[in-house]
């Protein structure tokens, strides 16, 4: 069957903003969507909110609509470009949830829009569980014992049936969101009552607990004959328990046999057909009891999703690419398999390797959140690893996770405990650093048998960790010199970087890697070919084993490849994490294209499975490693490129740029010793000061004394943070003598060895990013961003927009005047980002980063001028004036804003304030003709609703108090009631605004907890009292979040809520395509 | 190895290290450790792509002469549990692996692979670069190979692989075929797979099986959709057979090359047309052979649980369990038909131009009349199934009882006993829902 011809034009809904449970491996599948379905002559309408995806480049789609994933928004953009088909498996549960509204609400039966790939019925009978559940049980395929709840009552009567624990899930949440196992009656309370706030049904399911099983995920294809594969089957390495996302999982399934894996993928195949799923890819999770071998099926997701994106990566089979083809027609054995290039699609892949994700948490982020890990997910990013064994495998993973660890222990870190028995503690309770705890405890003594009893952790992943443990151990004080060639091949093929060598041997890795080479022992480079090598494949997909009788991409003798062309190799961004996301990947894949189009043959370096990067036709090479020194440089020894980028892929290959020069490696753009100068305190402050160029005053201070003599010089308040972390990490702001002296207390628990930085914070300023190229002699000013939020918050949660809607002009020529004298001064050759505060009409510089930021993306979605792409020609030796570029300086006559993405629903316990240490997981984009609509579509693209009406609870900090009446006023007359507690009730009545005055937490009857509870809040203004606080407002805001009432933590942020709310009220929110933006 | 090394391995679950080395005819040579019985094994290099199903390979006795390489890397992961044995007893030259696992995981093992392997004699060599063999394998085709865990000398184990036998021109199935006939019936199932497996149809057809190494999840998926069987020797009699008054014969799988196995497809020739046939492998070349057939060497085989076959008429692809270093030259059969094909061309070496044309082609065979093309590789255009028009008989290149392997292709049994029952469209079932038939989920 070939493709359809009776569909001309295709609306493929994106996954909107990076959370927790849906991150970029959405803009990996859905950009491959785009692409095919293009290149099949289809026209691409794009709707999704995230500018930092790959798919929202304008050349992806006919039509990129940065809009909201809502109903309305769609259904705005079906009205205006009538499209014949709806694609909705590609963008995740945000997508699917978008087409099945539009199909209730009628929207696609009134402009005759057919959904393809899936459909309703087929989306909830594998979302709802009785329909799930009926499926399943006419196929004989059984399913945990279960019930449904509607309220905490229902939930005691169901357990009173299956008896404790039970799992809970709330029906219809993201990544399980809501979720939980409840062991006792508390337990079922708490996490029911929440639930069925959480679920749009207001339903839990309450299932019998099959905690401890092993768990298995098998990705599936089918097409519309009915066709079907399994692409790749996972297994995780922790049991039932833990969700999926938050598990390390391997591939292929590792404790198989014959009989049960074929009984699963035969079960995986009827699933498909059952539940209806026409044409493209999905997932089955089962649960197998180890005991008995008695499988449960857990669920299936009629949707690509993050482990197909892994299962794509791992075998080499493009599952969104395919599953794509199918939806428009086409079956299995008309698409050639794209790696091969010979042999057909319809088949499942071989592999000769195993491949190892592991998950990456931000729990230290989220203070005061409990950090165990259960079904619900709180993974912030992944990595894969592939290897020969799953030893090797896992040692790559595990120093991939860009958490300092050099694999599975001994690298440095202390031991979590000094005894042995001090270890069952931290066994059984799964946590994500419980790994590393296993291979202590190997370590201290305990048996593989004993581990597996408290940790449910299958023996063959546990005996293949004693045995790397049992390697580790015997290397232990041996001297580097008496290492042989044979020793350290034992300890590659067993996974142990140079790094931990260095630590056994006590030595350093440079001298490791310095007598390894000199033994001759260098590992080969094997391919990713989907057939374990029974078909030759002309796809360069590449990952490094010690198995190296034979390398297959031999040594590069010359810079060039083959065709004469020269190499760059680009760095990626490695795993996801709060601080480094999508946006880094973003620049990178610009990289790779610019640099293709430059004539360059390119080269990717990552590992994070979910990225459009390791996608194997993004770089003319990939290699799927990790962005350590020891694995980058052996890619270099093997490849020898002309130029390495660094600067592109955030703070990961940044912390490798100075390695990698000193070990004689040409970096392409700014060099090393520029990135020093900007990012070294004194030596920047130097240029500053030589410039004239003002910045707040700073000093820094071991001793608390020290501290108090630098607060007395610049004086309160102060940013305060520890030297040599990232990310904002254990930054904040002291208002006052007690507050510093309780801050150096506990930064000299996060770094204790080194000083704390502190800057004069200058309160109320307004801040402003601006990201510039510069070419040695040119500047490029890609945009001037002013920040809804004052100076104090970290830039990367706060709003911003594009123009500056309050600044002067004569304030942006000082912001554009100092950005060409630094970029100059510093020597960038590339990208330059500056954060600029605004006090008095006094400009001063908080910092500036010769390298891509988080808003290079936002810029050039918001300009049409791929910066990052301008970026990587310059760095390549292009001049900006060779390159054709609109004058930076036009006006844009539009407004787009950029709005964080905050997990707090996730970390319930952590308080929701703002502050210097970034929590964002994500971003959204609105643009419209003025500021407010732009930020009321952001919202809308978060929360997806803005309140019309009800009451506004309004809680505000003595210093807010000014500047609050204005804004009740404006809630007030777009008809709210609005409550408050003591003072602010005290302010808002004298300024004559009708306000209604609340007991505060635990005062009295009707608390304002309790109203929130109620619903009766629709919308919360609570600005907190300055640092730390632990008061009322935390509770508050506590509830809030739990209770899912829209909040403002910030004046600014309250100001541009109202003025949002009051353009959305009017609906004057139009939808606009990037294509349709005037552009300079 | 060096003291460090043996100290370093020392506390794994590895056993003392044992050197050894496998050499190819052509002088490539991989060092290696010792992890199965010790000595000699002279074979046929391949190599299986499996990702599970390690031990239904080991004990498959189509693998007769052969050492087989695992292109999975770490092999022997959930153990042996002798149930799943495809005869009783291993009858490959040697194992080549990456990875051997001495501590297996799952429920149902009995005992670890390098037990199995050293209890059964057969020499198995770790810590190989199988992607490197795989691949030299592919390049230079199947060649004699040799591994040792007595003889590392690189000159003396060569000029020793020089000197054996290559399994062309040996007539390998009589020595695993059976001595004597007998009877494989319901009470012979395993019990303990009813963990995973219902029960069987009631007995509705009296089958005989030629057992030319024939594979035991053959003789149970027979006896699953309700046949009788009586195994008999590769060389039985037709008349023997015909005496019997069997409702259908069955060809079964078996090693090498089947240009020497005369003493089968000689009989199999007089009971086509006479009773109903099915053939699988070895048996579907069997039946090709008694139709004057040439069948060729394939460079490097088919061997694994992946490749996709297409059934040219349904239109529906199954994805096939594998192993077969020889293959029938579709051509050979007979001259083309052309308006029983579809209208279409004339012959082709690529046959995957039929599932192109959505037409199975059909020749006029000398002995037999029409016999159809029903099944090819999608892979590399190859035939894999054939159906006679003007008798009941039918057969397939690959393996529908799997094991291992997917189960896509089971509907193969239920057409063989639709075809005993005399229905036309006996290959004309849905795959999806038959495949389902037998599982206890």
């Amino acid at each position: 069957m070939p493709k359809r011809t009776d569909i001309e034009s295709i609306l493929v809904i994106g996954s909107g903003p990076i959370v927790i449970g849906q991150a970029c491996e959405f803009d990996y599948s859905g950009a491959q969507a785009c692409k095919v379905l293009r290149e099949e002559g289809y026209r691409v309408i794009l709707v999704n909110s995230n500018p930092a995806t790959i798919m929202t480049d304008p050349e992806l789609a006919d039509r990129t609509y940065v809009e909201p994933i809502t109903a309305e928004f769609i259904e705005k953009i079906i009205a205006k470009e009538h499209p014949d088909a709806l694609l909705p498996t590609l963008g995740g549960q945000t997508a699917l949830n978008a087409a099945v509204e539009l199909a209730m609400r009628g929207a696609l039966d009134r402009f005759g829009v057919e959904m393809i790939g899936c459909d309703v019925e087929t989306i909830q009978k594998g979302e709802e569980r009785k329909l799930f559940n009926e499926c399943m049980s006419e196929l004989g395929i059984a399913t945990a014992k279960s019930g449904y709840a509607y309220s905490v009552d229902d939930a005691r009567k169901i357990v009173a049936r299956i008896g404790f624990p039970v799992v809970l899930r709330p029906s219809y949440t993201l990544g399980g969101a809501g979720g939980g196992i409840a062991h006792n009656d508390d337990e079922l309370a708490l996490i029911v009552s929440q639930g069925l706030e959480l679920s749009p049904a207001n339903e839990v399911l309450v299932e019998e607990s099959i905690e401890g099983w092993k768990e298995f995920e098998m990705e599936v294809v089918r097409d519309r004959a009915g066709n079907g594969i399994v692409v790749c089957s996972i297994e995780n390495l922790d049991p039932m328990g833990v969700h999926t996302g938050d598990s390390i999982t391997v591939a292929p399934a590792q404790t198989l046999s014959d009989i049960e894996y074929q009984r699963m993928r035969t079960a995986s195949l009827a699933v498909l057909e059952k539940v209806g799923v026409q044409t493209g890819g999905s997932n089955v999770q089962f649960a197998v009891n180890p005991d008995d071998g008695r499988m449960v099926i857990i669920e299936m997701n009629p949707r690509v999703s993050r482990s197909s994106a892994l299962a794509s990566k791992a075998t080499g089979f493009p599952i969104a690419k395919v599953a794509a083809r199918l939806a428009v027609g086409y079956t299995l054995p008309e698409i050639v398999n794209d790696i091969t290039g010979s042999t057909s699609a319809c088949f499942e892949p071989s592999i000769d390797y195993c491949v190892v994700k592991a998950p990456r948490f931000a729990f230290e982020k989220f203070k005061d959140s409990d950090d165990t890990l259960s079904t619900r997910m709180k993974a912030v990013g992944e990595v894969m690893a592939i290897g020969r064994t799953f030893e090797e495998a896992l040692g790559k993973a595990l120093r991939s996770l860009e958490n300092g660890r050099a694999g599975l222990g001994v690298d440095g870190h202390v031991r979590a405990s000094e005894t042995k028995e001090g270890y069952a503690g931290l066994l059984a309770r799964p946590t994500c650093d419980r790994i590393v705890y296993v291979g202590c405890a190997l370590r201290c003594g305990w048996t593989a048998a004993e581990i597996h009893e408290l940790t449910g952790i299958d023996r063959f992943f546990l005996d293949r960790m004693a045995d790397i443990v049992a390697v580790q151990e015997a290397l232990r004080g041996v001297r580097i010199d008496d290492m042989d060639a044979e020793a350290f091949r034992i300890a590659k093929r067993y996974g142990l970087s140079d790094v931990q060598i260095a630590f056994l041997t006590n030595s350093t890795e440079i001298v490791v890697r310095t007598r390894r080479k000199a033994l001759g022992v260098t590992p080969a480079f094997k391919t990713v070919d989907t057939c374990a090598a029974e078909f030759e494949s002309g796809t360069a997909y590449h990952y490094k084993t010690y198995d190296a009788d034979e390398s297959e991409i031999g040594t590069q003798n010359s810079k060039a490849d083959s065709n004469g062309k020269p190499k760059a190799l680009i760095l990626g961004a490695g795993p996801n994490r709060i601080g480094q996301g999508i946006e880094f990947d973003y620049c990178c894949v610009h990289a790779s294209y610019a640099l293709k189009e430059a004539g360059w043959e390119t080269i990717m370096v990552n590992c994070n499975p979910e990225t459009v990067s390791t996608d194997y036709d993004t770089s003319d090479k990939l290699y799927f490693e990790p962005l350590t020194f020891e694995d980058v440089m052996d890619i270099i020894d093997a490849e020898r490129p002309e130029g390495v980028v660094a600067t592109l892929g955030g703070q990961t290959p940044l912390k490798l740029a100075r390695a990698l020069e000193e070990a004689g490696v040409p970096l392409l753009g700014t060099g090393a010793d520029a990135i020093d100068l900007a990012e070294d305190r004194d030596r920047f402050a130097a240029l500053l000061d030589g410039l004239g160029i003002a910045y707040p005053p700073a000093g820094d201070a071991t001793t608390l004394d020290d501290a108090e003599r630098v607060a007395a010089r610049i004086g309160f308040p102060l940013l305060v943070r520890p030297s040599y972390v990232l990310g904002g990490r254990g930054m904040a702001i002291v208002y006052d003598a007690a507050q510093l002296r309780k801050y150096m207390g506990e930064a000299a628990k996060i770094s204790p060895d080194h000083p704390v930085y502190l800057d004069k914070f200058l309160e109320s300023a307004i801040e402003v990013d601006l990201d510039c190229v510069c070419d040695g002699e040119d500047v490029y000013i890609g945009g001037v961003m002013e920040h809804i939020e004052e100076a104090g918050i970290h830039s990367g949660d706060s709003a911003c927009c594009i123009p500056p809607f309050s600044l002067s002009d004569a304030l942006i020529a000082r912001f554009r005047d100092i950005a060409w004298r630094l970029s100059l001064a510093i020597g960038v050759h590339g990208l330059l980002n500056i954060q600029f505060a605004v006090k008095d009409q006094n400009v001063y510089v908080i910092e500036a980063n010769p390298r891509a930021s988080r808003t290079v993306p936002f810029v050039s979605k918001a300009t049409g001028v791929p910066l990052a792409k301008v970026a990587t020609r310059v760095m390549a030796g292009e001049r900006l004036s060779d390159i054709e570029l609109p004058p930076d300086d036009l006006n844009l006559g539009y407004c787009a804003v950029k709005e964080a993405v905050l997990p707090f629903g996730r970390f319930p316990g952590s308080d929701v304030v703002l502050g210097p240490e970034m929590k964002s997981t994500g971003e959204v984009m609105g643009i419209a003709s003025a500021f407010p609509a732009a930020y009321a579509k952001t919202q809308l693209a978060i929360s997806y609703e803005l309140p019309t009406s009800g009451t506004v609870f309004i809680s505000v900090a003595d210093r807010d108090k000014r500047s609050i009446a204005s804004i009740a006023r404006d809630f007030a007359r777009l008809g709210f009631d609005i409550v408050s507690t003591g003072g602010t009730a005290k302010t808002l009545a004298s300024s004559g605004i009708p306000c209604r005055k609340v007991g505060k937490v635990g005062e009295g009857h009707s608390s304002i907890v309790d109203m929130i509870a109620d619903g009766e809040i629709k919308l919360m203004i609570n600005t907190p009292f300055g640092h730390g606080s632990r008061g009322d407002g935390y509770a508050l805001r506590l509830a809030a979040v739990r209770y899912g009432v829209t909040y403002a933590t910030t004046i600014a942020a309250a100001q541009a809520l109202a003025a949002a709310m009051e353009v959305a009220k009017n609906d004057g929110l139009d939808v606009v395509a990037l294509q349709d933006l005037p552009r300079r | 190895m060096s003291d460090l090394s043996e100290r370093m391995l020392a506390a794994t679950s590895k056993p003392p290290i044992k050197e050894a080395l496998l050499m190819l005819e052509d002088g490539t040579a991989y060092r290696g450790i010792s992890c199965g019985a010790e000595g000699e094994a002279f074979g046929e290099i391949c190599f299986n792509t499996s990702l599970e199903g390690y031990f239904e390979v080991i004990t498959d006795p189509s693998y007769a002469g052969q050492i087989v390489t695992m292109t999975y890397p770490q092999i022997g992961n959930y153990g042996v549990r002798e149930d799943d044995a495809q005869a009783s007893r291993p009858v490959l030259r040697g194992l080549v692996v990456r990875d051997m696992c001495y501590t297996p995981s799952n429920w149902r093992s009995e005992l670890s692979l390098p037990e199995y392997l050293e209890r059964e004699g057969v020499v198995a060599i770790e810590g190989i670069d199988t992607r490197a063999l795989v691949r030299h394998v592919r390049d230079f085709g199947a060649m004699r190979a040799v591994i040792s865990t007595i003889d590392i000398d690189r000159t003396s184990l060569l000029k020793k692989v020089k000197a054996s036998p290559s399994i062309v021109g040996i007539n390998l199935v009589q020595s695993v075929s059976c001595d004597e006939p007998y009877s494989f019936g319901f009470a012979d199932l395993v019990s303990e797979k009813s963990f995973a497996l219902s029960s069987a149809k009631e007995v509705s057809h009296r089958v005989v099986a030629y057992d030319c190494g024939v594979k035991r999840s053959i003789l149970e998926g027979l006896v699953r959709v309700g046949c009788e069987v009586t195994v008999v020797p590769w060389d039985t009699p037709a008349s023997d057979v015909l005496a019997m008054s069997p409702d259908g014969v069955f060809v079964s799988n078996g090693p090498g090359d089947p240009d020497v196995v005369a003493g089968t497809y000689e009989q199999v020739g007089k009971l086509l047309g006479e009773l109903p046939v099915f053939g699988i492998c070895m048996g579907h070349q069997m039946i090709c052979k008694a139709a004057g057939a040439q069948i060729e060497k394939l460079k490097f085989g088919h061997h694994g649980g992946n490749h996709p076959v297409v059934n040219l008429l349904t239109g529906r692809v199954e994805i096939t369990a594998q192993n077969h270093g020889f293959n029938l030259v579709f051509q050979s059969l007979g001259p083309f038909v052309s308006e029983q094909s579809g209208g279409n061309g004339e012959h082709q070496s690529d046959l995957r131009y039929w599932n192109e044309k959505h037409a199975a082609p059909l020749v006029a065979n000398k002995r037999f009349g029409g016999i159809r093309l029903t099944h090819v590789n999608l892979n590399d255009g190859t035939a894999e199934g054939i159906a006679f028009t003007d008798i009941p008989a039918f057969s397939v290149q690959y393996h529908p009882e799997a094991n291992p392997g997917p189960v896509d292709s089971h509907y193969l049994f239920t057409a063989f006993s639709r075809l005993m029952d005399g229905e036309k469209d006996f290959l004309d079932i849905d795959i999806a829902r038959d495949r389902l038939e037998g599982w206890r989920f």
